[in-house]
């Protein structure tokens, strides 16, 4: 049987949508607030609701109306604007997901939020960038769409399950938390404080992205692939060189390693670094530019674009393929 | 025993790393039953186990320091663990008879590791029609591509990231965080309950597969939309492309910072009004205007903003409806007010060690006070309890296995 889902909101609501469309759901999106966003309007029509039927108003007793018909409900928005549509009085449908900057409870449960300030409050922020510059934020709605994510893990998971009347409050603040790599265990554990290190990891060396001739190209040489990477530089002298051979080596003498790595690599293209990554078995990369990405052999090959009305557009990030 | 929706749901898990640990803690906080497979080297040898970035809970190594690796803790909690040497056939026996009895079965390897082992999708879908298998190679398992080795934070300027990501475009970065990792795990937590619920429909199971690869592409593809709909865009720092102000600000102290967005004429005068600058500036009342001069609006909201403690500014301009945050460190979130009143954090503690403060699941259920499961396992922990209760084994036939080396409790070397 075909789900029903409301979707009422933002971003994340619309990117917790886009995935239940892709599952085949039937999405009908009440759109009540302008989201504050970083591409056209035309761009998130595209990307987040294509295949979605959409209606204008956000008038409460409408929505209670269309809840009434719906499997499951994502709402966004603050808890004073989701109590405006009637949440809190909504019975049905059985499975209700609320989205909000901070969580419905709690003392900055009515904080204003955009990505950028929940990034900066979540810790991303201060592990960006360089450490001679201001910290960095990430583009675009990153924050949004992983609780747009979690907005869809929390209904699925309740769908599972099966038994009616079930809420859950998906805090977008928290999400950022709960996405931290070593911020909190490296306080917690040794009093220390994640800095930021511009491109480079920090802790492990080298992990970082350099120029070359066309571009930017990262290598991510944890020290299982140290030797790798010698052989990737044409010097396996280095693999044993008492300068780089143990890993705190490498990360105390990394300005020298650094200039043997601009020297080696610097003057070959991105396609030849490529190459030489794969030949010699090094986690490598290159800075793609945009139009690269949507051009990539790889993705063509894969059948990654979704055509929508002659735009490609990414599907998801996972496929599911029959036995 | 809390009720918690995934309960019941069975899931083999053999990731490592984060991307794959990461989506089934989210999993196992949500009640399915996960039974943590590690190789017998998966936390170093016994004798010498990795150093670098696997800090000890407690900040000491103690006599088990591959039971103390915080990372590890923090990111396998309410599963249960085993160590089964795959590369022996009564392993491989072992993880298939697991299989049998399992839903879901996830792994990160590289793309042809489970087939080199004699565990690919073919037979592990033999052993069980019904199993759903999740793969999530950093490339996928076809393309070319496919046989690179990856890790997220080489894979993230291929998404199209590190076209936008930087302080300008002659000054790209990478997250250097391995973000496409954070997108991944939980993009496979979406990809194994959509699964499941799928089969549950059609009594199919399936195989699942998820690159990092394309996990990053997926989660910042609306660029890649828009740039075909004739938009540029590249690395403009913490600007917005749309309205300014929108930024990182210095604050009061060495590396102190506060981010403030107005995302709408109602910030804007609130902003203005509360920081008292601009008084007699009429133009920058009007949207366009700020943009266009937007360092000078920077610099001279930055001479305001250097000058004030952080923390207290965020609560001022909130007060004042101002969407506005500190950029803040671990000491500055573990204490916070708001998250212990939510009951955000994960206490835990591993037997004789100390309490730590983890990062917790961003769902709450019901509005009831949140439990996540069991602390993270310790290295074997539960080799006897999972075959017995999963397989019926007898206390003779784990004997067996645990002498011939097939399970193990402890790292060699």
């Amino acid at each position: 049987m075909t789900t029903r889902v409301l979707e009422i909101g933002g971003l994340a609501a619309g990117f917790c949508g886009r995935l239940y469309r892709h599952a085949g759901a039937d999405v009908v999106r009440v759109d009540h607030a302008v989201p504050d966003a970083w591409v056209s309007e035309r761009a998130l029509d595209v990307f987040l609701h294509e295949g979605k039927r959409r209606v204008a108003s956000a008038d409460a007793t409408l929505i209670r109306q269309l809840a009434e018909h719906a499997d499951v409900l994502i709402a966004e928005g603050s808890p004073q604007s989701l109590a405006k549509l009637g949440w809190y009085e909504l019975s049905s449908p059985a499975i209700r997901v609320a989205i909000t900057p901070f969580g419905l409870t709690g003392p900055y449960k009515d904080w204003q939020a955009t990505g950028s300030v929940l990034l900066a409050m979540g810790g991303y922020s201060y592990l960006m960038g360089d450490p001679d510059q201001a910290p960095l934020n990430l583009p675009g709605h990153y924050v949004q769409y992983q609780s747009g994510q979690h907005a869809y893990v929390a209904a699925c998971a309740l769908q599972y399950e099966g038994e009616g009347n079930q809420t859950a409050d998906v805090s977008m603040w928290e999400v950022v938390l709960s996405l931290s790599q070593f911020t909190t265990v490296m306080w917690t554990s040794n009093r220390q404080i994640r800095q930021r290190h511009g491109s480079d990891f920090g802790l492990l060396y080298p992990i970082s992205m350099f120029p070359c001739a066309d571009g930017w190209f990262h290598v991510n040489v944890v020290p299982t692939f140290w030797g790798a990477f010698t052989h990737m530089l044409g010097m396996p002298e280095l693999e044993t060189d008492s300068r780089f051979a143990e890993s705190s080596d490498r990360v105390l003498n990394r300005d020298l390693l650094d200039q043997i790595i601009r020297e080696r690599l610097g003057s070959k293209t991105k396609a030849e670094i490529m190459r030489l990554g794969e030949e010699a078995r090094v986690p490598t990369g290159i800075l793609l530019e945009l139009h690269e990405v949507l051009a990539d052999e790889h993705l063509a090959v894969r059948d990654f674009w979704q055509d929508v009305g002659g735009v490609r557009c990414p599907k998801l990030a996972y496929r599911i393929i029959d036995r | 025993m809390s009720q918690k929706p995934l309960r019941g749901l069975r899931i083999v898990d053999l990731t490592h790393v984060w991307a794959g640990p990461l989506g089934t803690r989210m999993l196992g906080d949500l009640g399915a039953d996960i039974v943590k497979v590690e190789a017998p080297l998966a936390r170093g040898p016994a004798l010498s186990p990795p150093g670098g970035v696997g800090v000890f809970a407690g900040g000491e190594p103690g006599t088990e320091p591959w039971n103390r690796q915080s990372v590890t803790i923090k990111l396998n909690r309410s599963k249960r663990g085993i160590c089964i040497d795959l590369k022996s056939s009564q392993g491989k026996d072992t993880l298939l008879e697991l299989v049998r009895v399992a839903d879901v079965v996830i792994e990160n390897f590289s793309a042809r590791a489970m087939n080199n082992l004699g565990l690919g999708y073919e037979v592990l879908s033999d052993a069980n029609p019904q199993i759903i298998y999740v793969a999530m190679p950093g490339f996928g398992s076809y393309g070319p591509y496919s046989a690179l080795a990856a890790f997220g934070p080489s894979v993230e300027p291929m998404t199209g990231v590190g076209a936008l990501l930087g302080y300008s475009k002659d000054q790209p970065r990478n997250s250097a965080m391995a973000l496409v990792d954070a997108v991944a795990g939980v993009s496979a937590a979406a990809a194994v309950v959509t699964a499941v619920n799928r089969r549950s429909e059609t009594g199919r199971g399936a195989k699942v597969e998820l690159s990092l690869h394309e996990a990053g592409i997926s989660l910042f593809g609306e660029f890649l939309v828009d740039s075909q709909l004739g938009a540029q865009h590249t690395p403009i720092g913490n600007a917005h492309p749309r309205y300014a102000p929108h930024g990182i600000y210095p604050a009061l102290g060495e590396d102190q910072w506060i981010a403030i967005a107005c995302p709408d004429q109602a910030c804007w005068i609130a902003l203005r009004d509360e920081a008292g600058l601009w008084t007699g500036v009429e133009q920058f009342d009007e949207p366009s205007h700020r943009l266009a001069h937007r360092p000078a609006l920077d610099k001279k909201l930055s001479e305001w903003t250097r000058e004030q403690n952080k923390h207290e500014l965020e609560q001022r301009l909130q007060a004042a409806g101002i969407p506005a945050g500190a950029v803040n460190t671990a000491p500055d979130v573990l204490e916070d007010a708001h998250l212990k009143e939510r009951g955000y954090w994960v206490d835990q503690a591993l037997d004789g060690q100390p309490t730590v403060r983890y990062p917790g699941l961003a769902i709450k259920l019901n509005q009831k006070e949140r439990s996540v499961g069991r602390p993270a396992p310790k290295f074997g922990e539960h080799n006897r309890e999972v075959l017995q209760e999963w397989l019926g084994s007898t206390t003779a036939e784990v004997d067996e296995l645990i002498a011939q080396g097939v399970l193990l409790d402890r790292p060699p070397g």
